[in-house]
């Protein structure tokens, strides 16, 4: 082609692109009919109308992270001076404290708490619950990103972590009971009154299941594990304290439906959730392990010689297995006996040559031996011991200091036996002895 | 010349084109932006008195993640403890080198912002940063809710802060003798300063363990920590090294120092500490 024409081409081309240019009639959809800056100044009012709405403020239980941590009730009024009231259950301290927030512009319309207040006590990097959350604290956020609103509640997410926050209207209630949520956070915990197992049991009408429960209150949060063979279906789960119960994130599911409310029941320390069609969650007391094991039979008549013991001022104190009802009358003995003397060690010696007998060795004064016969509870799979003499003597009584803690070992109704699959320190098996009837447990290394 | 003729004309059509197409009657109205000013506490007003008037220096103490390390756990100060931190840092930096730099040192080299957290700012390995110098222009201190005026021991560190960062925006004006610097104490750098106590550290030569991170936190950490000595405890120290090695390195490493001040920016390093201590017992008396 002839360079002329090349060029009567071109100019051809950019006259026709400029004649048929700056056509207006678009047939792109048109997403919005107002420009970002208009939006974001819409979401901007409407949050802050939103949060100066609620005569008594708003109420959140943040769960910062469900998978790890459980969650903490904070309060908020908010003030048009850009002033916020809080109060929060994160410790005992739930009095109201001021501070400042501000609606800002981060990757989307934000609502952030500028200056500190309670809510930034989950966000401080050098007050973490567990090792795993050095530096991390309680995985707080305090920059809250505005997702709209539903059924009246205010839904955010946090700037750190995406994870879902709703505000829902606080009442005049809410601000004063707040302080009720410690009393259920001890019921929670469980007082050492109650029996040393926990279960969580759910029903949809039909089927029972049974699962172990376990609660760190330094996390809130609690792990939960079917203890049925063939079916193998866990609950962990963050707990959240309210006046009257616990509320869990992620719900709990039985037949479909997401229980996450749970109310107390002080007669018997349980927590229930209830659904509809008999569908329902129990986090229960039990004096009885929820599964029972044949450990016990190494201590029954006609066995190999076994000896198991618990040493005073040695690692088996801290197996978090002994139980407060143990330790108490632990110190009981010692305070029963004159200064200077104290006990050292709890032993038990089963099929010696001397026969049965628990052994307590003592700081300042001679060793006792309490023999018994052993009986075994083939069906509630546990050991009864049977008073026989101290120290080979069948008149004399029990000594007094003694008869406290020597009760429960010799609890009528028996004692389970666990060989426990942890280790205290040395390379020992670890053997535990609790009470059928009441919340005592010992710890104690196989000794041979 | 047919074919330029052509042209022209074609020209012409496309630029007459160009200029009167896409007109519009539309006219630009209001701003949507959002103009108007946060409302001013008492305290925004004191800081606009002490700092940003007289020294043209922006303090921040409410959240803004744009100025902090969002993976870290970390929140702004409680509004009562704002006040008392500034007054710290005015009194002991700001008055100290203003007395003996001149009115204008720090309004010529000063960070332009101070950002106030007032959490603990944890590292994973258990070390806390007390604070951050950025890029000459920003100064970030941590742990300000923590300030207890009445404890010596907690200002000092509060003020060793302050005058480390403050040492870090000077070098990264004015660089230091670096190769003299590298040369009094060539091994002894480590990574893993924070496993070492400091008496190990100073029998080798640096005045505390994170002084061994590199050079330039040596050099800001070894002039930090003279000044906020008193000239007697730091004699007191000094006399305390056993190994001859160290104590030489430690005056080498002063007189660097003393050199930098004087030839960067013309000023008595001594005279500096002198005031730095004056203002310094001011402060914890007070």
């Amino acid at each position: 082609m002839k360079i002329k024409n090349i060029y009567k081409y071109l100019f051809a081309a950019i006259l026709i692109l400029h004649l048929s240019a700056c056509n207006n009639n678009t047939d792109a959809e048109q997403l919005f009919d107002k420009t970002p800056t208009e939006r974001l100044n819409i979401q901007k009012s409407e949050l802050s109308q939103a949060l100066l709405s609620s005569q008594f403020g708003w109420k959140t239980v943040y769960f910062t992270d469900n998978t790890v941590l459980g969650g903490y009730t904070h309060l908020f009024r908010f003030a048009q001076d850009g002033t916020v009231e809080m109060a929060s259950d994160f410790d005992s301290d739930t009095d109201v404290y001021k501070s400042e927030y501000e609606i800002q512009l981060g990757s989307t319309v934000s609502l952030t708490f500028t200056t500190k207040n309670r809510i930034h006590l989950l966000s401080e990097s050098d007050n973490y619950p567990i090792p795993a959350l050095r530096a991390k604290g309680y995985l707080g956020d305090f920059q809250f990103l505005y997702y709209g609103q539903e059924n009246g509640e205010v839904i955010f997410k946090a700037n750190r972590n995406g994870t879902e926050i709703r505000f829902v209207k606080a009442t005049a209630a809410d601000w004063a009971d707040l302080p009720k949520n410690l009393v259920t956070e001890e019921n929670v915990i469980g007082s050492d009154e109650r029996p040393l197992f926990r279960l969580l049991e759910t029903t949809d009408g039909t089927t029972v299941h049974k699962f172990d429960f376990s609660f760190s209150s330094v996390t809130r949060f609690a792990e939960s594990n079917s203890i049925e063979a063939g079916y193998s279906v866990s609950y962990n789960m963050g707990v959240g304290y309210t006046p009257t119960g616990i509320v869990v994130s992620p719900a709990v599911e039985v037949g479909g439906q997401k229980l996450s409310n749970f109310v107390y029941n002080d007669a018997d320390g349980s927590f229930t959730a209830t659904g509809t069609g008999g569908v329902s969650a129990t986090i229960k007391y039990t004096d009885k392990p929820l599964v029972l094991t044949d450990d016990y039979k190494i201590l029954l008549p006609g066995k190999v010689y076994a000896r198991f013991g618990y040493y005073v001022g040695d690692y088996i104190e801290d197996a978090a297995t002994n139980s407060k009802l143990f330790a108490a009358e632990l110190a009981k003995i010692n305070a029963s006996l004159p200064a200077g003397q104290r006990v050292s060690s709890v032993q038990l010696y089963l099929n010696h040559s001397l026969g049965n007998f628990i052994y307590y060795t003592f700081v300042g004064r001679s060793a006792l031996q309490h023999y018994v016969d052993v009986e075994e509870d083939p069906v509630g799979k546990k050991i009864i011991l049977k008073h026989k003499s101290w120290n080979g003597n069948t008149t004399v009584a029990t000594p007094a200091f003694l008869a406290g803690f020597d009760s429960y070992l010799m609890d009528p109704n028996g004692i389970y036996v666990k060989k426990e699959n942890f280790r205290v320190f040395y390379s020992n098996t670890v053997y535990t002895f609790t009470s059928s009837t009441s919340p005592f447990r010992m710890t104690t290394w196989q000794l041979n | 010349m047919k074919l330029f003729k052509y042209n022209k004309l074609a020209i012409m059509a496309v630029v007459s084109a160009a200029l009167i197409s896409c007109g519009s009657e539309d006219q630009p109205g209001e701003s949507q932006l959002d103009f108007t000013q946060p409302t001013k506490t008492a305290l925004d007003n004191w800081i606009t008195t002490t700092y940003l008037n007289p020294f043209n220096i922006n303090v921040q103490y409410k959240w803004n993640q744009n100025t902090v390390d969002n993976s870290r756990y970390l929140f702004p100060p409680t509004i009562d403890k704002v006040k008392p931190a500034l007054e710290i840092v005015e009194e002991i930096w700001l008055k100290s080198y203003s007395t003996i730099g001149g009115a204008d040192f720090v309004k010529k080299i000063a960070p332009r912002e101070i950002v106030l957290v007032g959490g603990v700012n944890l590292n994973s390995v258990g070390t806390r940063t007390l604070g951050l110098a950025e890029g000459g222009q920003r100064v970030t201190l941590f742990e300000t809710d923590y300030i207890d005026q009445t404890d010596r021991d907690n200002v000092s560190e509060f003020i060793h802060t302050i005058q480390h960062e403050y040492i870090h925006i000077l070098n990264q004006n004015k660089p230091f003798d670096e190769k003299s610097w590298a040369a009094v104490t060539p091994v002894g750098y480590t990574a893993d300063w924070y496993n070492y106590d400091i008496p190990e550290s100073n029998e080798i030569g640096f005045i505390t363990s994170y002084a061994r991170s590199n050079i330039n936190e040596d050099f800001a950490e070894t002039a930090s920590m003279i000044l906020i000595y008193t000239k007697a405890d730091y004699q007191a120290f000094l006399d305390g090294i056993q190994s001859p090695f160290a104590y030489q390195a430690l005056k080498t490493k002063e007189a660097l120092v003393v050199k930098y001040f004087k030839e960067a920016f013309n000023m008595d390093f001594y005279a500096l500490r002198d005031e730095a201590e004056k203002n310094t017992t001011g402060v914890i008396n007070n």
